[in-house]
């Protein structure tokens, strides 16, 4: 019905030849209505955009981005980065945390929702789904307070260390832990929300084609391999797609509450470096630029990882 | 009946049914064990909040408290100004929902419309900002130029409208039939008046959810405020945490650190009560909203 009126306004347009200054004046109450969030839009994320710029140049706060000099040479900022020694290992701890979080929470909630998916009991499934999804609601700050608790020597994970007959260690100290505690909380804070995903992509599946699968004699792992998994494929492969380019937005800020003073320099990710220098340190034209080049990277993540998609199945790529 | 049971036993399937059962049974088990894994951890937080000092530093708290005490509590709503970073934090988060919400309504109703002329220009506008971003450094900067430092526009203004959102709603009134819309037209409703008396009601659980997102982004998030909020009276309760867990420790509340001293009370206890206080609204409301949250993400899985 929606496009029975689109054909009938555009035809209404074209027959008495309205220019687009006409049609925009006719429709200025549209207009108006949408001013107030495009400034905002454009206040609050084209101006930043711009403000990359300063990534180039000598900022100075006085001169504002675009009066500030360009620097010489332009990329003069990136040179500085890649200089320093610290910058390879800072990029290899990017990759390092986002491909080894998404490796182990991305088979997980797969994994759960899978399982969840061959509970017949309603009662049972309805009230696991539940509580899996509490940690979602939970902050960072919270789960980094919880992780640091427990990693203390009178917590949690001390106490079954000592109930295994382990000494207790203070966990919160040192970088050994760090990997342990950020992609386990990670998992266990994704699993139950990650899996309405698939939950909801194979509640639409039609039925009919089990009781077909019955009659046939299948049993259940026969019935997952070719009904749940063709169904759910389209979802994973999205979703798998979505991950990989966020693969480099590591949630930085809970990296951010887990680094001390003890650990700092091991757990520095390309997020906390540019809090570190941009905003702790003042180094505003130094910090976007290692901000921008990690993007760029990101983006490019993204767009490869569709084009593959892309080359084997047309249907399930994003673009 | 009877010939139910006759074609039952007729069925030479009675293995697989068996193998069927045991999994079962052993998936109900797994089921139970993971949802001791997700609750176990908040029991032990409650736990060790109440118990004695002595119960904690020998690890003998498990999931209930033991020697129950309320000093850590005591302490922390006579030592931080709790009440305070709560009154904050809920005016911050309404002042954003209201906001996010009548703002992202305007601008996906006028991009619903399908003879509007700046539709897929906007469209444009607003895909843009989902792959590309200023980053960290250019938005604190934006901030500080428009003399928002320091101020909770900082934590309301820049993500009231986001592209996500919007094409959710745009997608939510695409669902309600533009024959009311058409018919309200002829009846000489204008645009704003369609919006507010038409579509607005007509999109009550898409209110409700995005709502309740916003909220609860708004009751978690830190970075923000540590970002911009520098004035101690004016953080969010989330800094308050962040304070007690991560900076100077408990070191500015005199009375907590001389009870830690002497022994009387464990560094958790402040801590672990200060968790509470900052999940417990949260946890409090979940039973009752939870139906909502995942009303919301199939709202985003049909338009994806």
């Amino acid at each position: 019905m929606a496009k029975k009126s689109k054909s009938s306004a555009t035809v209404t347009a074209a027959g008495t030849q309205k220019t687009f200054w006409q049609l925009l004046w006719k429709q200025r109450v549209l207009v108006l209505m949408a001013l107030a969030p495009v400034i905002m839009v454009i206040i609050f994320k084209y101006v930043p955009m711009y403000g990359i710029l300063i990534a180039f140049k000598n900022y100075k706060a006085s001169k504002g981005v675009w009066g500030s000099d360009w620097l010489d040479p332009f990329y003069k900022n990136f040179a500085t980065f890649f200089k320093n020694v610290n910058s390879g290992q800072l990029i290899w701890n990017t990759f390092k945390v986002g491909v080894l979080s998404l490796l182990f929470t991305f088979p997980a909630t797969l994994g759960f929702a899978l399982l969840l998916n061959e509970v017949r009991n309603k009662w049972l499934k309805r009230t696991v789904q539940t509580i899996s999804y509490i940690p979602h609601f939970i902050s960072v700050v919270v789960i980094c307070s919880m992780l640091n608790g427990f990693g203390s020597t009178e917590g949690l994970f001390n106490n079954i260390r000592s109930f295994f007959g382990l000494e207790r260690v203070d966990m919160n100290n040192g970088s050994e832990y760090f990997l342990l505690f950020y992609i386990g909380s990670a998992v266990w804070q994704v699993v139950g929300w990650g899996s309405i995903m698939y939950l909801s992509a194979l509640a639409n599946v039609d039925t009919t084609l089990y009781d077909v699968a019955n009659i046939d004699g299948a049993n259940r792992w026969h019935k997952v391999q070719h009904i749940v998994w063709p169904t759910i494929i389209p979802t994973t492969t999205v979703l798998l797609i979505m991950n990989i380019g966020n693969v480099l937005n590591q949630d930085y800020t809970k990296i951010l509450l887990m680094q001390n003073d003890t650990n700092r320099s091991q757990l520095d990710v390309i997020g906390t470096f540019v809090y570190q220098k941009g905003i702790v340190e003042g180094k505003f034209a130094y910090a976007t630029a290692v901000n921008l080049f990690i993007s760029i990277i990101g983006f490019a993540l993204v767009f490869a990882a569709n084009q593959i998609t892309r080359k084997i199945n047309p249907e399930n790529s994003l673009w | 009946m009877a010939l139910a049971k006759a074609q039952k036993q007729k069925m030479p399937k009675n293995k697989v049914y068996i193998g069927s059962r045991v999994f079962d049974v052993a998936l109900a088990i797994f089921m139970v064990l993971i949802c001791i894994v997700f609750i176990y951890p908040f029991l032990n937080v409650i736990a060790v909040s109440l118990s004695s000092n002595r119960m904690i530093t020998t690890g003998q708290v498990t999931f209930y408290p033991k020697e129950i005490l309320f000093d850590g509590y005591k302490l922390l709503l006579e030592g931080q100004n709790i009440f305070r970073a709560y009154g904050n934090t809920v005016i911050i988060a309404i002042a954003t929902t209201v906001i996010s919400l009548s703002m992202t309504s305007l601008l996906a109703y006028v991009m619903m419309i399908p003879d509007f002329v700046l539709k897929k220009p906007l469209a444009v506008f607003m895909l843009i900002t989902m792959f590309f971003s200023g980053g960290t450094v250019p938005t604190y900067l934006l901030i500080q130029n428009l003399g928002l430092y320091d101020s909770w526009w900082a934590l309301i203004l820049p993500n009231a409208v986001t592209a996500y959102n919007t094409f959710l709603y745009r997608a939510y009134y695409k669902g309600i039939a533009q024959e009311i819309r058409e018919a309200a037209r002829i009846d000489g409703a204008g645009e704003f008046q369609i919006l507010t008396k038409i579509y607005v009601p007509l999109s009550k659980a898409l209110y409700a959810t995005f709502g309740l997102f916003s909220v609860v982004t708004v009751w978690n998030s830190y970075y923000e405020a540590l970002l911009y909020i520098n004035n101690p009276d004016k953080q969010p309760i989330q800094m308050i945490l962040r304070k007690i867990m991560f900076t100077s420790r408990i070191s500015n509340m005199d009375a907590a650190q001389t009870a830690i001293s002497n022994g009387a009370l464990n560094q958790l206890n402040v801590q672990y009560a200060c968790v509470i206080a900052t999940i417990g609204p949260i946890l409090l409301v979940y039973p009752f909203i939870q139906k909502f949250f995942e009303q919301g993400v199939q709202i985003g899985a049909v338009k994806g």
